[in-house]
């Protein structure tokens, strides 16, 4: 069972983690955003990591798998308000996520997806 | 890995994926009762993510310790992650980037030690210690 709740607004689906999750609950996590995002055909998906305090090897696998598919959807996926530790933390430890696109803050994630000028289509 | 008189804090065994974040917020918890900088929380923390999720992937089961010690001028903080599984065949190879015998990146381990001031590996068959110390320096 999901318990993150995921809000759709302006053709875009937001999460924010605020608590620390399970392998299994990060699962039960990924596979409702997948389901909604192709349901919904959005512009793209922002998750909002900015509370949370530990970022391992294991989540950070499961928001690089998800870029990749959300990706695949045909959809944007934005990583937002990773905490400065939780970065110097992950570099540390050798997980580059480089192929996420990251913003300071939920309100320029969203900005970017609803600005004209994007680069994303 | 007894070479000194440790102060157990608290202790958490490890049983399912609840415990991976029941033991990294203690360990967090403990760490910051300690005096040590967020950074240093985190990275500890996120260590003891690493390691005892090691547990459940290759022993099913086993316990995470916690321990308080000063020592020569030092303050430290200890996880004593220990399991009663297979062992840890050739720790060196273990703690080397990339390496793994399961489906992982090979990085629990060596990335872990990147975090933290210490980590010793005592692995024989039917029981692996894996010791993750902080310290910083008390004055006075
Ligand atoms: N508690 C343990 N008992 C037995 N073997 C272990 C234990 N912990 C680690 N190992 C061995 O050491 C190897 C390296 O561990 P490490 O955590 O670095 O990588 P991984 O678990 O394979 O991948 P990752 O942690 O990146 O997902 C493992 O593949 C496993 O063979
Ligand atoms: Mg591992």
């Amino acid at each position: 069972m999901n318990k993150i709740p995921i809000l759709y607004l302006n053709s875009i689906l937001i999460a924010s983690i605020q608590t620390e999750l399970t392998d299994e609950e990060v699962l039960s996590f990924q596979s409702e955003l997948l389901t909604k995002n192709n349901n919904l055909l959005t512009k793209g998906v922002i998750i909002d990591v900015s509370t949370l305090d530990v970022i391992d090897s294991y989540m950070a696998k499961v928001l690089s798998d998800l870029t990749t598919m959300v990706k695949l959807q045909g959809s944007a996926f934005l990583l937002c308000g990773v905490k400065p530790a939780v970065s110097s933390t992950l570099v540390d430890m050798g997980m580059m996520l480089t192929k996420i696109d990251t913003f300071q803050s939920l309100e320029k994630a969203f900005n970017f997806l609803t600005s004209n000028d994007r680069k994303y289509q | 890995m007894d070479k000194y008189c440790l102060n157990e804090i608290d202790s958490v065994p490890i049983k399912c994926t609840q415990d991976i974040v029941i033991s990294r917020q203690k360990g967090r918890e403990l760490a910051r009762k300690s005096g040590f900088s967020v950074s240093e929380q985190t990275r500890f923390a996120t260590a003891i993510s690493e390691i005892t999720r090691n547990v459940l992937t290759y022993a099913t089961e086993g316990d995470c310790h916690l321990f308080e010690n000063n020592l020569d001028g030092y303050h430290m903080v200890i996880a004593q992650i220990v399991d009663q599984g297979p062992g840890i065949d050739n720790p060196k190879l273990a703690m080397s980037d990339g390496y793994s015998t399961g489906h992982g990146l090979g990085l629990g381990l060596p990335g872990a030690k990147r975090l933290v001031h210490e980590l010793n590996i005592d692995s024989t068959p039917g029981k692996t210690i894996v010791e993750i110390i902080i310290k910083r320096r008390v004055y006075g």
